[in-house]
C-alpha cells in the first residue's frame, strides 16, 4: 500500500479513562472485527490487565478503513502501557506513531501521568488529537474539561472531539480526524532499512517476536538482520501485522507497522528501543537513543517453601524471557533461605512480578520490604552499591551515603492542596512549585484544579505513600515521577527481631529521626498479623544495638477439639488436617510460625 | 461371630434448632417421627444376628422425643436381633423440659441404665443465649426425675466458653451441678460453626466474640473444682466418678468397632467408617427402597492413617497411648517412629512420656489440637 494512506497512531489516556474501550470501538467500526467477535477489549490480553485496568504490554493492530471521500486508509493503532513504572516503554511506542488521540474523561479531566505522556508526544512531533470522552454519562462536564485543555494544553476547542467510546459516538468523527490531521509515514522505502522495536514478547515456538515500525527500506522474510544498539544478530523467520490476530506477510515498507518472529531465546537479545537494520549494508544512524531500562526498585522474593526454590528460580527465568527490565541475582537469607534479590521498574512492576509468579506458577511467595539502590561511600574509601538492606554498612562505617531522588507532579482540586503538602511534608517531599490549571467540578462544585511540583526521595514513595495521597483526595489527585538523580542523606537502618532472631526481610532504610515511628508501627503490624505461639513471642524493633519499640504476642492458651465421639472422627480429622495443611503455608522464623500475609503486610507498611 | 460392638441410634428431631448446634438435627419434623423409627427398626433387622452388643447409646437430636413406648419396641427389637451382653451399658441422651412424668421409670423399666442430661448451663440468661428450650429450674428438675426413676449413671453435659460468660457465673454453674453429685460431667467448650445461629449473631455484633483465654480459665477451674469433688478427669472433656467412665465412648476412643444406625450416624467395622446420609428424606427413601446402601461417605482406615488416629484417639485419654500395646496392634516402636514429633511436643511441653505410656500434660489438654495435626500423616500426593 502506498505509503501516504497509512496512518500510525496511539491513543493516550489515564487508567480508566477509557483506552480499551476506545480501542474496542475503532476496531468494530473499522470493520476488522465483527462486533460479536469482539471478545470484550481485544487490545488487552493478558488477565491480569483487564483486573488492573492497565496495559502492560504494548499490541499493534491493522484496521482497514474507508473514509468518507471514498479512500482505503491502512491505520496502524500501537497501544501504549498506562503506567508511570513503564514510561521508557511508553515513549518508545509514541516515537513509532505519528499522531496520538489523547483521551480525556469527561468526568474527571486531565490527570498527572496523561501530562507526562503527552508531553512526551509533544516532544516528538506528534500530532495530539484530543478527546473528551464519556459524554454519555450524567456526570460528565464536557465544557470544563474543554476549558482546561484549552488553557493547560493549548489546544483550540474546535480541534477537540467529544465522543462515547461506549456508545460509539462521535467515533466515525474521530476516525476521519485520524486520517485528515495525523501525516502519513515520511520515510523512505529505497533507503536502508531502519526499524524501531516498540515491544516484544517471547513465543515457546516462534522465539522473541519483536513488534515493529519500519521507518525506512523494506524488512522481508528470510531477511538477516542486526540490532544496531545491542549487536545482536537475527534472521526473520516469520513476518507480519495483527489484524487483530497475527496474519503473516511477505515485506514491510516503509511506514507500515507490524510483527517478526526472530528465534531468538530471550527478549533481553532484542530490547524495546533498539534499531533493526540489515546486516550487511545497513544504516548509520539509529532512530533513537537506545538505553536500557534501570530497575529502580529493588526487593527479595523468597519460596514461602524452601524445597521450591528451583521452581522460583524456573519460574523467574522464564518471565524474564518476557520481561527484560526485570533483574534479578541469587540471594540467601539467615532466615527466609535461598531466593533472589530483584529489580523492579516501579512499584507497580513488582507487584505484576510477584503475581505473575505466584498465578501463572503456582508459587508461595515472601517479598521483602521494598528499597532503593543506596550508593554508600564507607571510611575507608570503597564505594558500594547497596540494594538490600543486610548490605548496608554500619554507621561507623560509613563516610557518605547518596539516594535517588524524584520529580513529583501532583493534579488535585485546590480544596485537597493542605491535606496533600501535609502528605508530602510527612514523606520528606520538598515543595517547587504550584502552578493554576482549569476549572471541574468535585462533588458538585466548581473547584481550581493546581498542579503541584515536588521533589523526594524515592525511597520515601515506596511504601504509603501512593494510598495516603490517594485517601488525602479522596481519590482526586493524579500522581506523575521522574527520576532526578542521586542526593547525599543521612540513613540508618531499622532491624526487626521476632523472638530475638533479627529478620532480614523486616529491615528496612530509614531517616534516624523516623526510627522510633516506623519501629513502632513494625512491631503493632506483626503483633496483629503472627497468631500466637505455644510460647510468648516478643516483637522488638531495633537501630544498632538500640531497641527502639516492643510488643509481646502472648501465648496461645486454648486449641482443642471439644467433641470427639465415634460419629464424626473423620469429620474432625479433616479440622486437623487442615490445620496441618495451614502449617505448611507458614515460614519459620526460629520456632515462630510466621503467614506469609506478615510480609506483605509489612512490606506495605510506612 | 466378630467381637462385641458398641451400638449407635442417631435420633435427628428437635422441638427447636439450638442456636450453637450444626448437628444434623431437624426442629418441626415430629411427624415425620413414626416413620423414621420404622427405617430404624428396618436397619436393625438389616444387621440382625450378625452382631453381638456391648454397649446402645441413643444419642440425637433429643431421642427423649420418642416415646416410652417406641422406646420399648426398639429396644426389645434391639434383643431379638442383636446378641446384648449381659451388663450392656444403655444411655439415652433426654433434654430437660421434654420429659412426660413416668417417662423416664418407663425407660429404666426397660433396661436402658444411664442418662444423658443436656443441661449446658445453670444460668437462665446463658440457656436464653443458647437457645435452650428450659431453664435452670427444669433442668434441675430433670436430675431429681432421673435419680427417682433409680438411675444412678447420669450424665450432665455443661457447655462453657460461651460469648461473654464470665468465669464466675461458670464456676456458679459448675458448683451447683456438682452439688447433685451426679456420677459423670461432660464439659463442651462452646464452637461455632458458621451456620450457626450464634455465630451469625457474633458476625453481626449482637453478641461478643469468643475468648479462648477466658475459655481456657474456665476449663482449668473446672479441672480443680472436679479433682477436689473426687470425679476422675479421664478423657479432655470428660470427668466420672471411680467406675462410672461412659464404656460407649470409651470404646470410640480406643478404637473399637461401632456400628451407627439412622440418619448421619457413622459406623467403625472392619477397618472402615461409613457415615450414612444426613439428609432426612433421603434417608427414608433409601431404606424404604430396600436395598439398605445407607452410607454416603466410606473410608478405609489403615496403614499410617489408623495409627495416626489411634494415637489422637488415645491421647485424649488420660492415660494415654499403651506404648507396647500399640506397639504390638502395628508393629512398629511407636517411640522410635514418631521420634522427632514426640521430642518436639515434648520440648514444647505438652506431652508427657512415661515408661509404659505417652499422654498429654495438662496444657496439652488445653492445645490438644496441636499435638494431634502432628500425628497425622502426610497427604497422598
Amino acid at each position: 500500500m502506498d505509503q501516504e494512506s497509512i496512518r500510525n497512531f496511539c491513543i493516550i489516556a489515564h487508567i480508566d479513562h477509557g483506552k480499551s474501550t476506545l480501542a474496542d470501538r475503532l476496531i468494530e467500526l473499522t470493520g476488522t472485527l465483527r462486533k460479536d467477535k469482539i471478545i470484550q477489549q481485544v487490545m488487552d490480553s493478558m488477565d491480569l490487565e483487564r483486573e488492573r485496568g492497565i496495559t502492560i504490554k504494548a499490541k499493534a493492530v491493522r484496521l482497514g478503513y474507508h473514509s468518507d471521500a471514498g479512500k482505503l486508509f491502512r491505520l496502524n493503532l500501537i497501544d501504549t502501557p498506562g503506567h508511570v513504572d513503564f514510561s521508557y516503554e511508553v515513549s518508545r511506542t509514541l516515537v513509532a506513531c505519528e499522531g496520538a488521540v489523547l483521551v480525556i474523561d469527561a468526568t474527571q479531566g486531565i490527570q498527572a501521568q496523561t501530562l507526562a505522556n503527552i508531553y512526551i508526544a509533544m516532544e516528538h512531533n506528534l500530532e495530539v488529537i484530543p478527546v473528551i470522552n464519556k459524554i454519555d454519562l450524567p456526570g460528565s462536564e464536557p465544557e470544563h474539561v474543554m476549558k482546561e485543555i484549552e488553557t493547560v494544553l493549548g489546544y483550540k476547542s474546535s480541534e477537540v472531539l467529544l465522543i462515547s467510546a461506549k456508545t460509539g459516538q462521535g467515533v466515525p468523527e474521530l476516525i476521519e480526524a485520524i486520517v485528515h490531521r495525523v501525516p502519513p509515514p515520511a520515510g523512505r522505502s529505497d533507503l536502508p532499512l531502519r526499524a524501531l522495536i516498540f515491544d516484544s514478547h517471547y513465543d515457546d515456538y516462534k522465539g522473541v517476536i519483536a513488534y515493529i515500525r519500519v521507518v525506512d527500506g523494506v524488512m522481508e522474510t528470510g531477511a538477516k538482520l542486526r540490532l544496531m544498539g545491542q549487536g545482536t544478530h537475527l534472521e526473520v523467520l516469520e513476518l507480519g501485522y495483527f489484524a487483530p490476530g497475527p496474519t503473516p506477510e511477505d515485506r514491510l515498507e516503509a511506514g507500515e507497522v507490524g510483527y517478526i518472529a526472530t528465534g531468538l531465546k530471550s527478549v533481553k537479545e532484542c530490547r524495546v528501543g533498539d534499531t533493526i537494520t540489515l546486516a550487511s549494508g545497513g544504516a548509520r544512524q539509529p532512530l533513537i537513543g537506545y538505553e536500557l531500562p534501570k530497575p529502580m526498585v529493588f526487593a527479595g522474593i523468597y519460596p514461602t517453601q524452601a524445597d521450591e526454590y528451583a521452581d522460583l528460580r524456573e519460574a523467574i527465568e522464564k518471565l524474564n524471557l518476557n520481561d527484560a527490565s526485570l533483574t534479578f541475582e541469587p540471594e540467601s537469607s539467615p532466615i527466609l533461605g535461598q531466593g533472589f534479590r530483584c529489580g523492579f521498574l516501579g512499584l507497580l512492576h513488582l507487584d505484576i512480578v510477584v503475581e505473575r509468579l505466584e498465578r501463572e506458577f503456582g508459587l508461595s511467595l515472601v517479598v521483602t520490604v521494598p528499597g532503593v539502590k543506596f550508593m554508600v561511600t564507607k571510611t575507608s574509601g570503597e564505594k558500594l552499591a547497596v540494594t538490600s538492606p543486610v548490605d548496608f554498612p554500619e554507621p561507623t562505617e560509613i563516610q557518605k551515603t547518596e539516594e535517588p531522588w524524584v520529580g513529583i507532579s501532583i493534579i488535585t482540586p485546590s480544596g485537597f492542596i493542605g491535606a496533600l503538602m501535609d502528605v508530602m511534608q510527612e514523606y520528606e517531599g520538598a515543595y517547587k512549585h504550584t502552578e493554576y490549571l482549569g476549572q471541574i467540578s468535585v462533588m458538585g462544585e466548581e473547584s481550581q484544579r493546581v498542579r503541584l511540583e515536588y521533589e523526594m526521595p524515592l525511597r520515601s514513595m515506596l511504601t504509603t505513600f501512593y494510598d495516603s495521597l490517594k485517601s488525602r483526595s479522596r481519590g482526586y489527585a493524579s500522581l506523575d515521577h521522574e527520576f532526578l538523580g542521586y542526593r547525599e542523606a543521612r540513613l540508618v537502618k531499622l532491624d526487626v527481631l521476632v523472638n530475638e532472631l533479627k529478620v532480614d526481610a523486616f529491615s528496612r532504610i530509614i531517616p534516624p529521626e523516623k526510627a522510633h515511628d516506623t519501629g513502632k508501627s513494625v512491631v503493632s503490624k506483626l503483633k496483629e498479623v503472627i497468631p500466637r505461639q505455644l510460647f510468648k513471642v516478643p516483637i522488638q524493633a531495633a537501630v544498632g544495638s538500640r531497641i527502639v519499640a516492643r510488643e509481646d504476642i502472648s501465648a496461645r492458651r486454648k486449641d482443642v477439639l471439644a467433641k470427639c465421639y465415634g460419629g464424626d472422627i473423620t469429620r474432625k480429622r479433616k479440622l486437623l488436617e487442615k490445620q496441618k495443611e495451614g502449617k505448611k503455608k507458614m515460614k519459620m522464623i526460629g520456632r515462630v510460625e510466621v503467614p506469609k500475609e506478615a510480609f506483605l503486610e509489612i512490606m506495605k507498611l510506612g | 461371630m466378630r467381637e462385641p460392638v458398641g451400638l449407635y441410634l442417631h435420633f435427628p428431631f428437635c422441638r427447636r434448632r439450638c442456636y450453637y448446634c450444626s448437628f444434623t438435627s431437624f426442629a418441626g419434623r415430629e411427624p415425620d417421627i413414626p416413620v423414621y423409627l420404622e427405617c430404624l427398626k428396618r436397619e436393625i433387622n438389616h444387621h440382625a444376628g450378625r452382631i453381638s452388643v456391648k454397649s446402645i447409646y441413643f444419642g440425637g437430636g433429643t431421642p427423649s422425643l420418642i416415646t416410652a413406648n417406641q422406646f420399648a419396641e426398639l429396644l426389645k427389637l434391639i434383643r431379638q436381633a442383636f446378641v446384648m451382653e449381659k451388663d450392656a451399658e444403655i444411655t439415652v441422651e433426654v433434654n430437660p423440659g421434654t420429659l412426660a412424668p413416668g417417662y423416664l421409670k418407663d425407660l429404666r423399666s426397660y433396661g436402658v441404665n444411664r442418662l444423658s442430661i443436656g443441661m449446658q448451663s445453670l444460668d437462665d440468661e446463658e440457656l436464653c443465649l443458647l437457645g435452650r428450650l428450659h431453664d435452670a429450674e427444669e433442668a434441675l428438675d430433670a436430675y431429681r426425675a432421673a435419680c427417682d426413676s433409680g438411675f444412678e449413671n447420669i450424665n450432665l453435659d455443661l457447655m462453657y466458653g460461651l460469648p461473654g460468660q464470665r468465669i464466675e457465673t461458670w464456676e456458679k454453674t459448675l458448683n451447683m451441678a456438682v452439688e447433685l453429685s451426679p456420677a459423670h460431667l461432660s464439659l463442651y467448650c462452646l464452637s461455632l460453626e458458621a451456620k450457626a445461629r450464634l455465630a451469625e449473631e457474633i458476625e453481626a455484633g449482637i453478641q461478643p466474640p469468643l475468648d479462648p483465654d477466658v475459655a481456657a480459665g474456665q476449663y482449668e477451674l473446672a479441672e480443680a473444682v472436679l479433682k477436689r469433688c473426687g470425679y476422675r478427669h479421664y478423657e479432655i472433656s470428660n470427668w466420672a466418678k471411680p467406675g462410672y467412665e461412659c464404656r460407649h465412648n470409651l470404646s470410640c476412643w480406643l478404637m473399637e468397632p461401632y456400628l451407627g444406625l439412622g440418619a448421619a450416624a457413622s459406623s467403625y467395622l472392619d477397618n472402615h467408617r461409613k457415615t450414612n446420609v444426613a439428609c432426612l428424606e433421603e434417608y427414608l427413601s433409601r431404606v424404604r427402597s430396600g436395598a439398605m446402601v445407607l452410607a454416603e461417605t466410606d473410608e478405609e482406615i489403615s496403614g499410617d492413617l489408623k495409627q495416626a488416629e489411634a494415637i489422637i484417639l488415645a491421647l485424649r485419654l488420660e492415660k494415654g497411648v499403651d506404648i507396647a500395646g500399640f506397639n504390638r496392634e502395628y508393629g512398629i516402636d511407636l517411640l522410635d517412629h514418631y521420634h522427632r514429633r514426640i521430642s518436639e511436643l515434648e520440648e514444647l511441653g505438652l506431652l508427657l512420656r512415661k515408661k509404659y505410656s505417652l499422654s498429654l500434660t495438662p496444657k496439652g489438654r488445653l492445645l490438644g489440637n496441636e499435638v494431634f495435626w502432628r500425628f497425622l500423616p502426610e497427604p497422598p500426593g
